[in-house]
């Protein structure tokens, strides 16, 4: 399984690397929506993308509309990793197509739960 | 000071039999960084002291597992049960209570709240119009019982387990923390019980769940405790205990029916009642 | 003219989940001794300004080796892993980031948080701000400071923290 993890802070993608990996993950970065959408573009169809919502160039918001609109990544999973916990913002980012929200600070558990009710816990994580 | 190593492996072990979660060797400064506050609580001059006390009070073993499970906690925990409540429970309860169109919940040992209001969630999508529903929570702990009637969790908290949708459907932001809706909060009622004693006045219920708790208690009292469960579940009811728990070594009075991927265990009815012979036990 | 802020609760509530979540519960955040300050040394600092309906600035100021634990832990490094001046002002940003923005979570929206600014020294703030909460925190020995300014020049919106569900 493949995450496309897109955030513009290396730190948190490092954290977020971890813990995906952990979970038998193979993973692709981006430091904002634009990269991301050039991977997608490039070809790279991730299970899972996790996305911040506050980043340069194209925020994490903006790359959910764009990938909800296009048919080509109708089975990608995106899932907000962000600060934004304003219960309207959560509202605004379900209803633009995101399938799950964590709220920063996470616990690594909180990203295991929720891949779980996606189905998206790879079924044998390699030793 | 620091912690006796016998006493670390006791606490160690009672943690892991309870939460699977380990605390291994180099984590004894966190054992007793969590238990001081509550051994100075209970008048104990050290960990050491308050340890040995664990082995005989429940009730201690109970605070002391919060303590040290801290954020251990979810909602719809394991998700089975909850499925299992979806698909099955609930429709048999609503099957037979046609008359009264009423439910009745218990949830024992209920701590901060998530599984009365998971459940209260459940109820609110699956409930039929012209129902009504109520889910009594208790516990040991005032602290928890007044947690619970707050319905406020940390974002921390909101984090585990818990579906986005249902996130902003049945929560509202109240400073730095979420707050269950009233709705929800309407359906909860919360009253003190101690499950070591007798027991006050209950309704009869129609679904109990008993879970991660008995593990705290000796065999006679576990046995007891589930005798006079057993007194408060309506025949048509059920029982759900955490996942690795069984009434199977201890007492016939419950029978095991797989649902989904829990246990679910009914009441056998005494012999003689409605007719009927007592069962005998299916081989599990 | 009053000017809002976050409760002090709210605010040290804040800070003490992110910091126990990323880094470790296994030192915990205490408050300083009155009068502490930042030490002699480095010290990072970070802002990230709330623009909307309350605008203000949250910034961080945390010693060079607060600010490198924090970025090893970060990072999942080893202590004599090699850490660049971009890790740290990294991390640095990262944390300021989460706190700011459970912040602005905390006060009248809607409003968008800014990409964090990380400096390693001070950051001095624009005169039109005024203090309005702040928490001085000691971590494993050292302190640091996390403080809420508000726009003085800002209209005051009357407190709505509940939004309906």
């Amino acid at each position: 399984m493949h995450a496309l993890i897109i955030d513009d802070s290396r730190a948190m993608r490092s954290i977020l690397r971890r813990i995906v990996t952990d979970l038998g993950y193979d993973t692709t970065e981006a430091e904002h929506g634009q990269a991301a959408l050039d991977h997608l573009e490039a070809g790279l169809v991730p299970d899972l993308c996790l996305i911040d919502w506050n980043m340069p160039v194209m925020d994490g918001y903006q790359f959910v509309q764009r990938v909800r609109d296009d048919a080509r990544w109708r089975d990608v999973t995106l899932m907000m990793v962000t600060t934004e916990s304003e219960h309207g913002q959560i509202v605004r980012a379900l209803a633009a197509g995101a399938h799950e929200y964590v709220i920063k600070p996470f616990t690594p558990d909180a990203i295991v739960d929720k891949l779980e009710l996606l189905g998206l816990l790879v079924a044998e994580v390699p030793a | 000071m620091s912690i006796a190593e016998s006493s670390f492996r006791y606490v160690a072990d009672l943690v892991r039999r309870e939460t699977s979660m380990l605390y291994e060797p180099g984590k004894e400064y966190l054992v007793e960084a969590r238990l001081l506050p509550l051994a100075r609580e209970a008048g104990d001059s050290d960990v050491d002291v308050y340890v040995s006390r664990l082995m005989s009070d429940a009730a201690e073993r109970r605070k002391a597992i919060d303590a040290l499970t801290i954020n251990e906690t979810s909602w719809f925990r394991d998700n089975a049960p909850y499925q299992a409540f979806t698909e099955v429970l609930l429709p048999r309860a609503i099957a037979a209570n046609q008359a009264t169109r009423r439910i009745s919940i218990w949830s024992a040992a209920c701590s901060s709240g998530q599984e009365a209001y998971s459940l209260s969630m459940l109820l609110d999508q699956h409930l039929p119009l012209g129902w009504t529903a109520e889910i009594l929570a208790t516990d040991v702990s005032t602290a928890m019982l007044e947690r619970v009637k707050a319905g406020r969790y940390s974002q921390v908290e909101m984090n585990r387990g818990l579906p986005a949708t249902h996130l902003v459907r049945y929560f509202s932001r109240v400073g730095s923390e979420w707050e269950v809706s009233a709705d929800l909060r309407r359906i909860v009622t919360t009253q003190h019980l101690n499950l070591a004693t007798t027991f006050p006045p209950l309704p009869t219920f129609d679904i109990v769940f008993l879970r991660n708790v008995l593990i705290y208690f000796d065999l006679d009292t576990k046995r007891d405790i589930l005798r006079r469960v057993h007194a408060r579940v309506a025949p048509h009811g059920s029982l759900l205990l955490g996942s690795s728990e069984t009434t199977l070594d201890l007492t016939d009075s419950w029978e095991r029916e797989a649902v989904g991927r829990v246990q679910v265990h009914r009441p056998v009815q005494p012999a003689g009642a409605f007719g009927l012979a007592a069962p005998t036990r299916a081989a599990v | 003219m009053m000017l809002e802020g976050p409760s002090f609760t709210d605010l040290h509530a804040v800070v003490d989940e992110v910091w126990t979540t990323f880094l470790g519960p296994e030192d915990p955040l205490l408050p300083a001794l009155p009068d502490t300050g930042l030490g002699e040394g480095v010290t990072w600092s970070a802002a990230t300004s709330v623009t909307g309906a309350w605008n203000g600035v949250v910034t961080i100021e945390i010693p060079d080796l607060v600010a490198q634990t924090a970025t090893e832990r970060m990072l999942g490094l080893t202590p004599d892993e090699v850490l660049s001046t971009e890790d740290v002002a990294d991390a640095v940003g990262e944390l300021v980031n989460m706190i700011g923005g459970n912040v602005k979570s905390l006060m009248p929206g809607p409003s968008a948080l800014s990409l964090p600014l990380v400096a390693r020294g001070t950051i001095a703030s624009p005169s039109d701000l005024t203090e309005v909460s702040h928490l001085d925190l000691t971590w494993a020995g050292s302190p640091l400071r996390v403080t809420v300014l508000a726009r003085r020049d800002a209209p005051a919106h009357t407190l709505d923290k509940r939004e309906s569900a």
